[in-house]
């Protein structure tokens, strides 16, 4: 008993250390070299790309994907020799930890809010700096230029827009219809939001509407909409301490504890709506495949509105969604890297992504096109809404430095502990972007 | 005569230098021999433990990425500066001390009561309880965050549906992100894993405890209870210090997966530990010195406790030899 009791305490102390020593386990370094021009590719002996995606591990989104993926090996690749690998990453921490660990990560599906961090401790590298000029310029034609600024900084393109939604308002239209309103005419304002969800509730007993505290981006757009800003227009310091942003959330605050918006995570709320239990839902188009789905199932007709607005302004959107960072190794892996970007990026590849996910076509004339999006833009007028936006949209924050993760988080707890306790809207902004404007570079 | 001497000495001699040298070398083997053994383990001790753990406490001073092709830069105490500026971390304190405490009752008093209640059934109701009782503790934490976050999901969960139907609640509740129930929540799930663990290494103690010990207090016509008082506890008391010590130490490792898995820490915040937050220092923000800093620190607190646990159980664990 004693010898049991003493050495499984020096089992445990050892292998606390070993946890302990794996925070700072050492990594092979490699040095990944800079390709000034593209090298040649061979079809006999094809070259293999990587590319890590968060679509590939979502069920709404990973059979497009994959598609996408597919298709592209099947064809340009199989011509050219570029085989790509997907990698489904669920967390994007997979692609980080595989660079730490000395892995070839080629091509990542990148969220905007980070994309200056991992620029400046991953790696990545500037479209500009290693595809050519005039084949950069010729691919770049017919993309939505509001889309193309997004993934610029200090002049450099180091993401390419790729999966690209702005927010809309999901909408139940038996449970609307239920509560005596009209899901074809849904409401525009946050005012009309609260009054509808209140009826929904009182007629249904579901709940009448739901946006996620934690939901990271639509919140950026509620700021704006209400002339407010996240971060100031140089990116030096956090600017969502103004009365504009404070009114914003104020407005949230109240929705949320008069019984105006369901409790819950973004993933709970997801759910609720796709069983049938929620009137509105705001989140992404990226989830229309699964939202039409889960309402074709549940016997009840999906309908759709623009982001709320305050008043009489016109909201302004944030976009959610990602670019394509690069970070080829050599000229060849290089020249297959721009083979990929350019079908993923191209007609074929927005077509599949629109319509197989459900993004948006950042091609905008695909949508009219009769070879392309025209048929399937006809049969989801959701996607006439979100192409409207387009036109209102501003780039969502890219937090600055090597602390943007850290920025990114402090700012979204805020906002959590702003809307969802009873802490003064005011002082826990404030106290957010003073902690953000310590860890500015 | 000086040369048959010569000859008659000198190969006596010679042979004797090897008979001395052989000696010598297994005498050297001899005292060689102990390290030989100890060889491997110390190798893959300093190689698995001791080196990562002397560069952890390294990187403790230094920024790095860990991206291949960068290296580390000095920084001196400006990691610790940071940690101690950082709001999320001061929380991830409070939250590590409520997992560390409330997990001592799921990892010695229920277990404890379980393995003496269970200890008395017949042979095969016994193992059919303590099986029970272990299961929760051979599932994957993955498909148990699953069905938790089910149970406890705020629209089509069946603990809100039971507790609206039973009038014990007006609105559902959403457990995982009201900052009242979360880590609440993660206590509970990781109590319950706990629980079979535990039961087992009481129900293992129970059995090395000489039943004569009980059948001479009954006959002085002690009751079940002052049994349990004045027998089983203090000759668990190995067990339970050995228990105390596990809890503690392993506490914000065991609650770490559902952390992650149902609550990422929040909401804000107000879930996380110590542990979760080096791992997202380290993976998520890929600042290998601040997590390397807060590892230090963490080594150096729960160093302490576990020498303070071994002073305990020297001083108060009874052995019946």
């Amino acid at each position: 008993m004693k010898r049991l009791a003493k050495g499984a305490l020096v089992l445990m102390t050892m292998s606390s250390m070993v946890w302990l020593s794996a925070c700072g386990s050492e990594s092979k370094a490699t040095t990944t070299g800079t390709a000034a021009e593209l090298g040649t590719l061979d079809p006999a002996n094809p070259t293999k790309v990587t590319f890590y995606s968060y679509s590939l591990a979502y069920p709404t989104m990973k059979a497009g994907m994959e598609q996408l993926i597919k298709e592209f090996n099947d064809t340009v690749g199989k011509e050219k020799g570029v085989v790509v690998e997907g990698v489904a990453d669920s967390t994007m921490q997979q692609y980080k930890a595989d660079i730490s660990a000395g892995k070839e990560v080629d091509v990542v599906q990148h969220t905007f809010s980070t994309l200056d961090s991992s620029r400046l401790s991953l790696g990545f590298k500037a479209y500009d700096d290693i595809f050519p000029k005039d084949e950069l310029d010729e691919h770049l034609k017919g993309i939505s230029s509001n889309a193309l600024e997004l993934g610029k900084i200090d002049g450099k393109m180091y993401g390419l827009a790729f999966t690209f939604s702005t927010p809309i308002v999901f909408i139940n239209g038996k449970l609307f219809e239920d509560a005596g309103l009209d899901p074809s005419k849904p409401p525009k304002t946050w005012d009309e939001i609260k009054a509808d969800s209140l009826q929904i509730k009182s007629k249904t007993g579901k709940d009448g509407f739901g946006l996620a505290p934690n939901n990271g981006w639509v919140t950026e757009g509620l700021i704006l909409s209400n002339g407010g800003q996240v971060l100031a227009k140089d990116r030096k310091s956090a600017d969502f301490g103004s009365d504009a942003s404070i009114a914003a959330i104020s407005m949230w605050k109240d929705l949320y504890h008069n019984g105006g918006s369901a409790p819950g995570s973004d993933a709970e709320l997801m759910e609720q709506f796709m069983a049938g239990n929620l009137g509105m839902y705001v989140s992404s188009t990226s989830l229309h495949s699964g939202m039409k789905k889960a309402s074709e199932a549940g016997g009840w007709k999906l309908y759709g509105a623009a982001l709320p607005q305050f008043g009489d302004t016109p909201s302004v959107p944030v976009n959610s969604g990602s670019v394509l960072a690069v970070r080829p190794s050599d000229p060849v892996k290089t020249a297959a890297v721009w083979e990929f970007v350019k079908f993923v990026t191209g007609d074929r590849g927005y077509t599949i992504i629109t319509s197989q996910i459900g993004y948006l076509p950042l091609r905008t004339e695909l949508a009219d096109d009769p070879n392309g999006l025209k048929d399937f833009v006809e049969q989801n007028p959701l996607y006439r809404i979100n192409l409207d936006q387009l036109t209102r949209i501003q780039p969502v924050a890219i937090w600055p430095g090597d602390n943007a993760t850290e920025m990114a988080k402090v700012f979204t707890d805020a906002i959590v502990k702003s809307v969802m306790a009873d802490d003064d809207v005011k002082s826990t902004l404030t106290a957010a972007q003073n902690e953000i404007n310590g860890m500015m570079p | 005569m000086s040369q048959s001497l010569d000859n008659t000495i000198a190969p006596s001699l010679s042979r004797g230098s090897i008979i001395v040298r052989r000696r010598l070398s297994a005498k050297k083997l001899r005292r060689f021999k102990p390290y030989l053994y100890l060889l491997p383990a110390v190798a893959l001790l300093s190689i698995w433990m001791y080196r990562p753990l002397l560069y952890t406490f390294y990187l403790a001073f230094q920024k790095w990425s860990m991206v291949p092709g960068t290296s580390p830069v000095f920084v001196g105490f400006d990691n610790f500066e940071h940690l101690f500026h950082n709001k999320s971390f001061i929380d991830s304190i409070g939250n590590t001390i409520f997992y560390t405490v409330g997990l001592l009752p799921f990892s010695i008093l229920i277990p404890m009561i379980l393995a003496v209640v269970t200890d008395r059934m017949e042979s095969k109701s016994k193992n059919f309880y303590r099986a029970m009782f272990f299961i929760p503790m051979i599932l994957a934490p993955v498909s148990v965050s699953a069905i938790w976050r089910w149970l406890f999901h705020p629209s089509n969960g069946l603990v809100n549906y039971l507790l609206v139907k039973l009038h014990l609640i007006k609105e559902p509740i959403a457990y995982f992100s009201d900052p009242s129930f979360a880590k609440w929540i993660i206590l509970l799930i990781t109590g319950w894993k706990m629980i079979g663990f535990s039961t087992i290494m009481f129900s293992a103690a129970l059995t090395g405890i000489n039943r004569e010990y009980y059948e001479a207090a009954s006959q002085d016509g002690a009751g079940s209870f002052r049994q349990f008082v004045h027998i089983t506890i203090p000759l668990l008391s190995p067990m339970i210090i050995f228990m105390l010590t596990m809890s503690i130490l392993f506490s914000s490792q065991w609650t770490f997966a559902y952390i992650d898995m149902l609550t990422t820490g929040g909401p804000y915040g107000s879930s996380t530990n110590i542990y979760y937050e080096m791992y997202r220092f380290a993976f998520s923000s890929l600042n290998v010195g601040l997590s390397s800093a807060a590892a230090l620190l963490f080594f150096v607190v729960f160093g302490v406790i576990a020498l303070g646990l071994n002073m305990l159980s020297r001083k108060f664990a009874f052995y019946d030899n």
